[in-house]
């Protein structure tokens, strides 16, 4: 566990190594990045099991080190390090093994590709950066990591570099999460003024004893939770998040399952207890996590695009997390990030394996293809049934636990109606994605017929991930845990070291709940999209306003793009137009035409002409005379 | 040997070589490049060597310190009246280093340059003698004689190696802007001149000596009416606001290796002389005029960002980026305390090596197409790869990514100036993501995308502005990867200056 460092060390080896040397090794290297990335999953589970160790021995405080990196003696010492607990375990698992799955897998779907090195160069740092990120036991080597972390983001999202829409989509990726960071910085730089270390633990500790300023305080939870609001894709600074899809699928999986967007729940989960000594701030996370979670699941029912269906869907998870951390469940968030990443990864890499086979990612295009695509098919309807949260599926678990969670928790009931509204909007749009993609009448007979399987480098990781989906959420269970070597069940073992463990709770009727609504909104979508085309037509001409609204977004692009085109740009062309009209031409070469024209005046003092020279003289002595007079007198 | 001996050298190796390609025929543009870029390496080589042979805890004090007197004991002038006296402390130190740098990748930068190579390579090098000059000098009077050296240099080089450009409502001709620069600068350093004389006959000690300067209390008085004198004069180099205007023109003007010297140390001279003159000279005038050059230095970071965001024309972009950056060198300074001015340092050195590999690369681009509007480009990546990989690396750097040499910089400016100034650090950390803005659109403007059929003949940069590129990035990584020895250096010297908290 002090050893933590070498765990972002493996895969960023792998990344100078591929960056130099890949077009001269076999395969391009893709073998070298695989198996650093295998290494270091096993070296997480070494991990694992030591820190349930520590743990057994009782009275654990997390493990920390750290290396002096710059040094201004007494006012600024910059110390990186690394520092290991429950929820970094689950984040380096994530990750990791999410990871290697879709490094295994794009061995197939990446074949022949042009930049096939680079590839796997930039994902094997992509994962490196997010492994520091949940290392980091200092918030200047968690910003640093953070943004590494949305620089491979950004490369990945452009991979297809020849395409103007990837080279759009990078960009609006990386700046609107750099919206979000600009808020980190602040807040990070607030609390290093206020407490005078980078230190988490540290400044926990400080919060927590309200040692600081309570008016920094907030002023520093609001920017952070601007940062985390960026890089997860909460409202409003969400919509990179869809646009993201222009990169490679297996990309797609990784940052929606693994390597990005949960690095802001990590952040919120990790200082929670900094963001829980503010008043209002609870509140606060619970409102924006209500409005990504709802306004995503309504999107997502009219979306056309399997991949954007599944990424609103990411929305949709993302928003719950973020209510169950402002109700202080951090064990349920945690949960539910932990079994999303193995159904979000299978959603991602099976429609990847439906995109592959049949080119084509528009539901009205697909259909029936449950009997071409015999793996893929299943994989996808699991992963699509766990989102929807059907029992006895790992989703349910998770989010029965955040429905307790919020039901116990400090934050208005109104918060848990609207969860408890979004359950079942959620399970019809991935029912409406399944049925449209795999079943019923295929709408496009060209597709169809040259529709085939993935080969097994493929269909296998994508088997394995499902297979987790189902029995994941079953780490619940307390006999669960202990059968896998744990000396608890989920909640047990994964709380804020601070807080100790939260307890395991069942609310029966909100259980019960939620079993009920998620089965009866499976069965009308069934109704709706499974059988004849009417249904549907007659649900999209239900309400065309809100089905515009849904389809479009709700308009927020739209809002942004011409926020940026009228009020950013704008203001940049004022600026360069002073700068020119006014600061050059006014300022600069008007100080020289008005030295030209005294120059012009002056000269004419200068005629050539004895009479004026001698006129001149005259006046001179004259005034001299008449001074000289004046002072004797 | 003394030690001392290795500053001469700096100084007098580039004179050297100007006087040694006099007597090169004209027509030998080989043997003028030959000796360049021997030259630049072996300046390269002596910068990096007395940037690790200066000593950290060496009890304070400058290093390599070489004295010879000049005129004293002469009319007006006492013991040590005038003197070269070089000597370095822990902020001239990287300035040293950065200058090696630059100065070796514009040598190999300028290679291609055909027009009368010879005279463009003895007015480069009196530049870099100059810049070293001025980094070095501890006697007031050779400051100023070095300083107009490594300026006026620049007239000649822009004026007839430059190149004029037509825009779609105005023209810059190469002539205009180089009478431009020439005339703001100058007209600066009177001011400077002035400031320097009413420091003589104010401290009446007979000698120009800046030790024995620095050692004497001026009159608070006095201190609070000379010190904009300093400060407006050396920031007009420094491209302060509204005085700034020199900067981008001169940029678009200016053939590459001239614009990697003048971003990347020239302006530098204007951050130094402000410390070297301003603060430490007379520290209580400091404390009272920094505000004010705070809400200047917050206009500059804020006010070329925005003007950047603007730009069609790579080096105008370029160019106002580099006053944006150069605001949040004097922001730092500004903030008086010590981990802004540390800051302030660590940017002077990062933004130079940024920006000249900005200029290296837009050459490599311009030299074969003529034209530097991105509009006209798209999918560049896919002729030139290696083109597109540094570049990026470079804005990557001026956005201020972790890793690389900006964003150590701009962190410490940062925390500097929320120690003092809560408002102008958060101005200043929105202006760096307004720098990601007009990276990222140029990027995807010109370099991604579908390629244009118009540049398939374009060619990969050469081997020579690969070096160029490889040795700015190694500097970039050097400093974000490892920034203790330049930290180090630093904070031992802001330490000890006065008035710094």
């Amino acid at each position: 566990m002090d050893d933590a460092w070498v765990l972002p060390a493996l895969p960023i080896a792998g990344f100078v190594v591929l960056l130099l040397f890949s077009p001269w090794l076999p395969r391009k290297g893709d073998w070298l990045a695989i198996g650093l990335m295998g290494i270091t999953f096993l070296l997480v589970l070494v991990i694992g099991r030591d820190v349930q160790n520590a743990i057994g021995d009782g009275n654990f405080h997390g493990v920390a080190r750290s290396w002096q990196w710059s040094n201004i003696p007494g006012v600024l010492e910059i110390r990186m390090g690394t520092f290991v607990d429950q929820i970094t375990l689950v984040m380096l698992f994530c990750v990791t093994f999410v990871a290697t799955m879709v490094m295994v897998y794009s061995t197939s779907y990446m074949h022949g590709d042009r930049r096939y090195g680079w590839f796997y160069a930039i994902v094997s740092l992509f994962v490196a950066s997010m492994l520091t990120l949940v290392l980091a036991d200092n918030l200047l080597l968690l910003y640093f990591a953070w943004e590494l972390v949305g620089l491979c983001s950004m490369l990945l999202i452009g991979y297809y570099n020849d395409k103007q829409s990837a080279a759009e989509a990078a960009k609006k990726a990386f700046i609107t999460t750099r919206v979000g960071d600009v808020g980190l910085l602040i807040g990070i730089i607030i609390l290093f003024t206020q407490t005078h270390t980078f230190n988490i633990q540290q400044i926990l500790a400080m919060a927590e004893a309200g040692d600081i300023n309570s008016k920094w305080l907030t002023g520093a939870a609001i920017c952070m939770f601007a940062g985390a609001c960026g890089k997860s894709a909460q409202f409003p600074l969400h919509v990179w998040l869809p646009d993201a899809m222009e990169g490679p699928t297996p990309v797609s999986a990784l940052i929606h399952a693994a390597t990005m967007v949960v690095a802001g729940v990590y952040l919120v989960a990790r200082m929670l207890p900094l963001f829980e000594a503010v008043d209002g701030m609870p509140e606060l996370i619970t409102v924006i996590g209500l409005i990504t979670t709802l306004g995503a699941a309504f999107i997502g029912l009219a979306q056309r695009d399997i991949k954007r269906v599944v990424a609103y869907s990411t929305l949709n998870s993302l928003g719950l997390m973020m209510v169950a951390l402002g109700s202080g469940a951090v064990g349920a968030a945690m949960l539910y990030l932990f079994v999303h990443s193995f159904f979000k990864a299978s959603l991602f890499l099976a429609s990847g394996s439906v995109i592959h086979a049949t080119e084509q990612q528009e539901v009205d295009k697909l259909g029936g293809l449950w009997s071409k695509m015999p793996i893929t098919a299943p994989v996808f309807a699991i992963g699509a049934a766990a989102m929807a949260g059907v029992i006895p599926l790992s989703g349910f678990w998770a989010k029965d636990e955040i429905l307790a969670g919020v039901y116990h928790g400090p934050v208005n009931h109104a918060a848990l109606v609207l969860v408890l509204i979004s359950l079942p909007v959620t399970a019809l749009y991935m029912t409406r994605v399944v049925l449209l993609t795999f079943f019923g009448e295929p709408k496009d007979h060209h597709v169809h017929e040259h529709a085939h399987e993935s080969p097994p480098l493929m269909t296998v990781p994508i088997a394995i991930l499902a297979g987790l989906t189902l029995v994941a959420g079953l780490v619940i269970f307390e006999g669960v845990g202990k059968a896998l070597g744990f000396h608890s069940g989920w909640l047990g073992f994964v709380y804020n070291l601070g807080e100790g463990p939260e307890e395991f709770k069942v609310v029966w009727w909100l259980s019960i709940y939620s079993v009920v609504s998620v089965g009866a909104s499976i069965a009308a979508g069934a109704w709706i999209w499974g059988g004849a085309a009417e249904p549907s037509k007659r649900a999209a001409a239900f309400s065309p306003f809100l089905y515009r609204m849904f389809l479009n977004r709700f308009y927020i692009d739209e809002v942004y793009q011409l926020v940026i085109d009228k009020v950013v740009l704008a203001a940049g062309q004022a600026v360069a137009w002073f700068d020119r009209a006014v600061v050059n031409d006014s300022g600069v070469n008007g100080t020289g035409e008005a030295t030209n024209y005294l120059a012009f005046l002056a000269k004419y003092q200068q005629t050539g002409k004895i009479p004026n020279y001698a006129l001149g003289i005259v006046i001179g002595v004259v005034v001299i005379a008449i001074v000289a007079f004046g002072y004797r007198t | 040997m003394h030690s001392g001996y290795w500053l001469m050298a700096t100084l007098f190796l580039p004179l050297i070589t100007a006087a040694v390609l006099v007597g090169v025929p004209d027509s030998r543009k080989d043997i003028v490049r030959y000796i360049s870029v021997t030259v630049g390496a072996v300046l390269f080589a002596m910068s990096v060597f007395i940037f690790f042979a200066y000593e950290v805890d060496h009890g304070g004090g400058y290093q390599f310190f070489i004295r010879y007197d000049w005129l004293e004991n002469v009319a007006f002038l006492g013991p040590h009246g005038i003197s070269l006296a070089l000597g370095l402390d822990g902020i001239s130190a990287p300035m040293v280093l950065l200058t090696g740098v630059v100065a070796f990748g514009g040598t190999l930068i300028s290679w291609k340059i055909e027009h009368h190579n010879k005279d463009f390579f003895i007015l480069f090098w009196v530049l870099v003698a100059g810049v070293y000059g001025t980094f070095e000098s501890l006697d007031l009077f050779f400051f100023f004689f070095w300083y107009e050296v490594a300026v006026l240099p620049m007239y000649l080089l822009i004026a007839v190696w430059g190149s004029s450009s037509v825009f779609e409502t105005f023209s810059r001709t190469k002539e205009y802007s180089a009478m431009k620069l020439t005339i703001m600068l100058v007209s600066a350093s009177i001011l400077i001149f002035l400031g320097i004389f009413a420091v003589f006959k104010e401290a009446g000690l007979g000698t120009f000596d800046l030790q024995q300067l620095y050692a004497y209390h001026f009159d608070e008085n006095f201190q609070k009416m000379a010190f904009p004198l300093f400060v407006i004069g050396c920031g007009v180099l420094a491209g302060l606001w509204p005085f700034h205007t020199w900067s981008p023109d001169g940029h678009v003007s200016a053939p590459t290796a001239v614009s990697m010297l003048h971003a990347g140390v020239l302006m530098k001279l204007g951050a130094f002389g402000i410390i070297r003159l301003g603060i430490q000279l007379l520290p209580e005038g400091a404390t009272f005029w920094m505000p004010g050059l705070m809400i200047l230095a917050t206009c500059n970071v804020v006010y070329g960002a925005f003007a950047a965001t603007a730009q069609r024309d790579f080096k105008y972009m370029i160019g106002y980026s580099s006053v944006s950056h150069m605001g949040l060198v004097l922001m730092g300074l500004a903030t008086m305390n010590q981990i802004g001015i540390d800051g302030a340092v660590l940017q002077m050195f990062a933004h130079g090596v940024m920006t000249a590999t900005f200029f290296a690369m837009v050459g490599s681009v311009y030299d074969q197409t003529h034209t530097r509007d991105m509009r006209q480009y798209s999918g560049l990546v896919h002729r030139m790869p290696l083109f597109v990989f540094f570049f990026g690396l470079a804005g990557l750097a001026s956005l201020g990514l972790p890793g690389l040499s900006g964003f150590v910089a701009e962190f410490h400016i940062f925390v500097g100036a929320f120690r003092t100034y809560p408002w102008a650090g958060a101005l200043g950390i929105f202006a760096a993501a307004m720098t990601a803005v007009y990276i990222l659109r140029m990027m995807s403007m010109a370099m991604f995308g579908p390629v244009d059929d118009k540049w398939n003949d374009l060619k990969e940069m050469t081997y020579l502005e690969r070096g160029t590129a490889v040795l700015l990035l190694a500097a970039m990584l050097f400093m974000g990867l490892w920034p203790a020895p330049f930290i180090d250096r630093i904070s031992e010297t802001v330490r000890v200056l006065p008035g710094v908290s």
